[in-house]
């Protein structure tokens, strides 16, 4: 089988429900690598909240033999992308593991945004895109259209697109001869020393990693001594072999070209991080694969437990989440509001919600978040210079002599006529407008400094919001800049509560601290007496609303009859205060922490 | 019947007439208008009374109240069936209080001196309202000037103890409109009067149809203008929502806030005897043949006692006097005080040496008090177990 011209590396593009996993599913149905009884619906998403979200989080990839109309048959293999910008790199290095790409389009729908940047993404690593119209079954498909449209806006051939419908099974025989015919087959050195590019990992509990890998040049096979080209870290292969859609196959060997696995019980994921290479030790190779970037937490935020009793419970989640996924990173802290928890660094929001929900679902914890924030650099008047991510650690400002933020390099692909609605909407951002090129007639990138605070919170939404889901979004991290910061603490009752202050632009401060003292009014019930809510900077308060004091809670008649449906009132009243937090003489609901959190999103 | 036992306690006897003329869309008390089932009904609850007449031979009844559902409308032949009754098989007190309610449409001359003559020595009549678009907003089937009507022939019966209901925040209610009914409704000169809050109960008609009603704040101005009026018109405030003339309170009533025993007979009534509570199913039916509905049959546990007492008490005027906590559970009231003393200064609660109550703003927010109370002092409990 491991004749390269019979292989095929290729991975999927495309939007949200454009029907990349119902495709995938048909691929290996043909392919017959999976009996239809065995067959879960989309089986390579295989987390419950992938499934839900229709979203895929992380990678997976799978080997299936198709024999061709030509009478041979050829190794395909199938690596799926995540589909978001938090996970950008993570797609980059998917597609840098591929030769080709199958670009789907919904044949209702059209061209969407994340399909166009990851289209790019893929024409960028030389990639051959092959296009595919799904959804023909449906009574708005308008194929001729989508097809022009595809060779419009992204300018490749798209005449001989099959129309399929993944749906219902039809067609799907000539996307995989259009794989077979168009997807050039890997080249590499079998002789060569080892060179394999790592593009996901996954944490086994009986076998330890599982590090999932394309080989470039040479060979891999139980026994070899690795090393990881960026980590240093070195290891004795035990098993290696190609991924099936329901288990592991393992093989004596694996050689250039091939897409497969290697176990050599690696304890930790953070020790295979994607993007890096893997090599012979013995014989290693002078040059590691290029594109290489250690994943880097952009985004803090603390993580508590809405039960502060459930605080171990919380840390032997993060743990296990951990195994999975190197680009987690925790350490305990405590709020006085909140309790005891875990500050949590991420690659960005949806990385951060998707760990947030996984807490929840998978562990079955109820949290509460405070508000996320970038790594702030503070240059103290002592000459020292901190990095500070958490508000509470931010120093006194007589001690700051320079405060600087993170910023990144934004560039935003979209069609021209959104260019207008991008424009103001940076410069609000405080971006700063780098220039705009041209790709073609109609497409425009746009590159923008922008400060990462900014970045992380809702703009890729905004964006997409303003662009009708054109755009796309990439970012990385660019440098530190001196910035005009203030802490702005909250006060309930003249009390501060440190699970809500934040660090913030000052230009930014007023607006949001009064957004935020407005969904503490709204979400904050009302008390037997009074409660201010204010922001201040330093002791000046900038913004302040009023819980006013509860006037009516009274049962009007408590005879006989009444005085046990009071008595179970009052339990449930109860009950209802157990999901408060006392802070200091105000009941604070969990759900008002959650609405400060969603502040952006409206 | 005229030797006192050696053992007599005190008890309070109700008795639920569940029928109605007509449903009104605010209520939920168990009640029909099913006229058909009257008289079998009658003759159940007099074997009721038979079978605990038994049972409460060590009792010395001290107050009866008959109460609906509307009693008025069984008639003076039925209710003075059951007065009789009453008398036969329990020891009443010769000073006991009997209480009938009573409604506007169905108060005559022949009903009122048929009570007259059984014993009844007081009235409770449900008025609710002096505006008529109100009244009918809620579902009454009595306009204002009727109800004025039944309270003149009642007096002129001779009696002497009548008690009027009224309610406030209802839909469309505006606070001037509502001190205009309780302006009229003072110049019946009851003795008595019961005023209560609209609560939309979900399973009623006004509760399905879930209409607007005046807000919280405007209900709160509501109640405390109605408190001072009233107060300027000689009337105590003696619970959260009654208010009587110097020794008019309703000694049946008072019974349920201070933890004394009570026998209710009927569906939908309950009792609180020998430290256990109790009812009689919602069932009409199952009530007439006889079977055994008693339901939700709970001994309180000694803590929860405790809260009951504290819940019931912080209802009335007096409060609760930490004196009489501690002799009453032997325990220490410090956690309690503690909590009234962190309320104080609010105007929400105030104090006479140990005595702690509740002020008329206080009783607004009654339940968030109380709960806060119960909990400073049993901050460990699980009132579920």
């Amino acid at each position: 089988m491991s004749n390269r011209n019979h292989i095929r590396n290729f991975s999927i593009i495309a939007h949200i429900d454009h029907g990349k996993s119902t495709l995938a599913d048909r691929l290996l149905e043909q392919c017959e690598a999976v009996s239809q009884r065995e067959m879960e619906e989309q089986l390579l998403d295989n987390m419950d909240l992938e499934r839900e979200r229709g979203i895929t989080i992380k990678a997976r990839a799978v080997r299936m033999e198709y024999k061709a109309d030509d009478g041979e048959v050829y190794e395909m293999n199938l690596i799926d992308t995540p589909g978001h910008v938090d996970f950008n790199y993570e797609v980059s290095r998917s597609l840098a593991a591929c030769e080709g790409a199958l670009l789907v389009v919904d044949a209702a729908q059209g061209i969407e945004a994340q399909t166009l940047g990851n289209t790019y993404l893929a024409l960028d690593h030389d990639l051959e895109v092959v296009p595919v119209v799904n959804k023909i079954d449906l009574p708005a498909a308008d194929p001729a259209r989508v097809k022009q449209e595809i060779e419009d806006i992204i300018g490749i051939p798209a005449e001989d697109a099959p129309e399929i419908s993944a749906k219902m099974g039809i067609n799907i025989r000539a996307v995989l001869e259009r794989i077979v015919k168009e997807i050039p087959s890997p080249e590499g050195d079998e002789g060569a020393p080892l060179r394999a590019l790592i593009f996901d990992s996954q944490y086994d509990p009986y076998k330890g990693v599982i590090v999932y890998m394309r080989l470039m040049d040479g060979r891999i096979a139980p026994g070899m001594k690795v090393r990881m080209m960026a980590t240093g870290a070195e290891f004795q292969v035990i098993e290696c072999g190609y991924m099936q859609p329901l288990g592991l196959s393992p093989q004596k060997g694996l050689s250039a070209g091939e897409v497969g696995y290697f176990t050599a019980s690696i304890k930790n994921v953070a020790d295979t991080h994607v993007g890096d290479t893997v090599t012979e030790a013995e014989r290693p190779t002078t040059e590691a694969l290029p594109g290489y970037r250690p994943a880097q937490p952009m985004v803090y935020c603390g993580i508590y437990t809405e039960d502060g009793s459930k605080y171990p419970d919380l840390r032997d989640a993060l743990e296990k989440l951990q195994l999975n996924d190197a680009a987690l990173s925790f350490e305990p802290e405590s709020s006085v509001a909140l309790g005891f928890g875990f500050r949590c660094g991420f690659l960005g929001m949806l990385h951060m919600e998707v760990i947030q929900e996984r807490l929840e679902r998978e562990f079955d914890l109820d949290l509460v978040t405070t508000l996320p924030s970038v790594i702030y650099q503070i240059v103290k008047t002592d000459g020292t210079t901190v990095f500070c991510d958490n508000p509470h650690d931010y120093p006194d400002p007589v001690l700051i002599e320079e405060a600087r933020e993170p910023f990144v390099n934004a560039s935003i692909m979209t069609p021209q006529e959104f260019v207008g609605n991008i424009m103001p909407m940076c410069q609000d951002r405080r971006g700063i407008f780098k220039d705009m090129k041209y790709l073609d007639s109609s497409l425009v990138e746009l590159h923008y400094e922008m400060p990462t605070n900014e970045i992380i919170y809702d703009f890729f939404d905004a964006l997409k919001a303003r662009t009708k889901g054109y755009a796309s979004l990439d970012y990385e991290m660019s440098d530190y800049r001196k910035s005009d910061l203030v802490k702005v603490d909250m006060l309930l009752n003249s009390e501060q509560v440190d699970a809500l202050s934040f660090i913030a632009h000052r230009e930014k401060a007023y607006g949001r601290a009064r957004r935020i003292c407005e969904k503490l009014k709204e979400n904050i019930p009302r008390q037997l007496f009074e409660v201010p809510i204010q922001a201040a900077i330093g002791g000046k308060v900038i913004a302040r609303e009023t819980v006013k004091a509860m006037r009516k809670d009274v049962l009007a008649k408590c005879y006989g009859g009444d005085i046990t449906r009071k008595k179970k009132l009052l339990e449930k009243q109860k009950e209802g205060k157990k999901k408060m937090r006392s802070l200091g003489t105000v009941q604070v609901p969990t759900e008002a922490f959650m609405a400060v959190l969603k502040l952006d999103e409206e | 019947m005229s030797r006192i036992s050696y053992n007599s306690k005190a008890l309070g006897l109700y008795l639920h007439i569940p029928f109605c003329a007509s449903k009104c869309g605010y209520c939920d008390f168990y009640s029909l208008t099913d006229d058909a089932r009257r008289k079998d009904y009658v003759a159940a609850l007099l074997q009721h009374l038979r079978e605990y007449g038994k049972v409460c031979s060590g009792y010395t009844v001290d107050t009866v109240y008959l109460g609906g559902g509307t009693p008025s409308c069984l008639g003076p032949k039925y209710l003075t069936r059951i007065l009789n009754e009453v008398k036969g098989c329990f020891r009443l007190a010769e000073d006991a209080e009997i209480t009938v309610e009573c409604n506007p449409e169905s108060t005559d001359k022949k009903l009122l001196d048929a009570l007259k003559k059984s014993g009844v020595n007081r009235l409770s009549l449900g008025v609710q309202s002096a505006d008529d678009n109100e009244l009918a907003r809620i579902g009454r089937i009595h306009t204002f000037e009727e109800a004025k009507a039944a309270v003149e022939l009642a007096r002129e019966r001779g009696f002497d103890n009548i008690s009027l209901d009224l309610m406030y925040g209802l839909p469309e209610q505006t606070k001037q409109g509502f001190l205009h009914s309780v302006r009229q409704v003072l110049d019946l000169m009851p003795e008595h009067l019961s005023c209560y809050g609209l609560k939309l109960e979900p399973t009623t008609k006004m509760g399905r149809e879930n209409p607007v009603l005046p807000e919280d704040d405007e209900q709160a101005e509501m109640y405390l203008a109605m408190c001072e009026m009233l107060r300027e018109s000689g009337f105590e405030h003696y619970e959260i929502s009654n208010f009587a003339k110097p020794g008019r309170r309703s000694r049946h009533n008072c019974k349920y806030w201070d933890l004394s025993e009570y026998l209710g007979l009927g569906p939908g009534a309950h009792s609180y005897m020998n430290g256990r509570r109790f009812e009689f199913a919602r069932d009409l039916k199952a009530y007439i043949g006889g079977e055994n509905i008693v339901q939700d049959e709970d001994e309180v546990a000694t803590y929860q006692r405790q809260g009951e007492y504290l819940m019931l008490r912080l209802r009335t005027a007096e409060g609760i006097d930490f004196i009489d906590l501690e002799k009453r559970y032997n325990i220490d009231s410090t956690p309690y005080e503690e909590a009234f003393r962190a309320l104080l200064g609010r105007g929400l609660v105030a104090h006479q040496g140990t005595r702690w109550f509740l002020t008329e703003e206080g009783f607004l927010v009654s339940n968030s008090i109380i709960n806060c109370i119960i909990e400073a002092g049993q901050p460990n409990i699980d009132t579920n177990t």
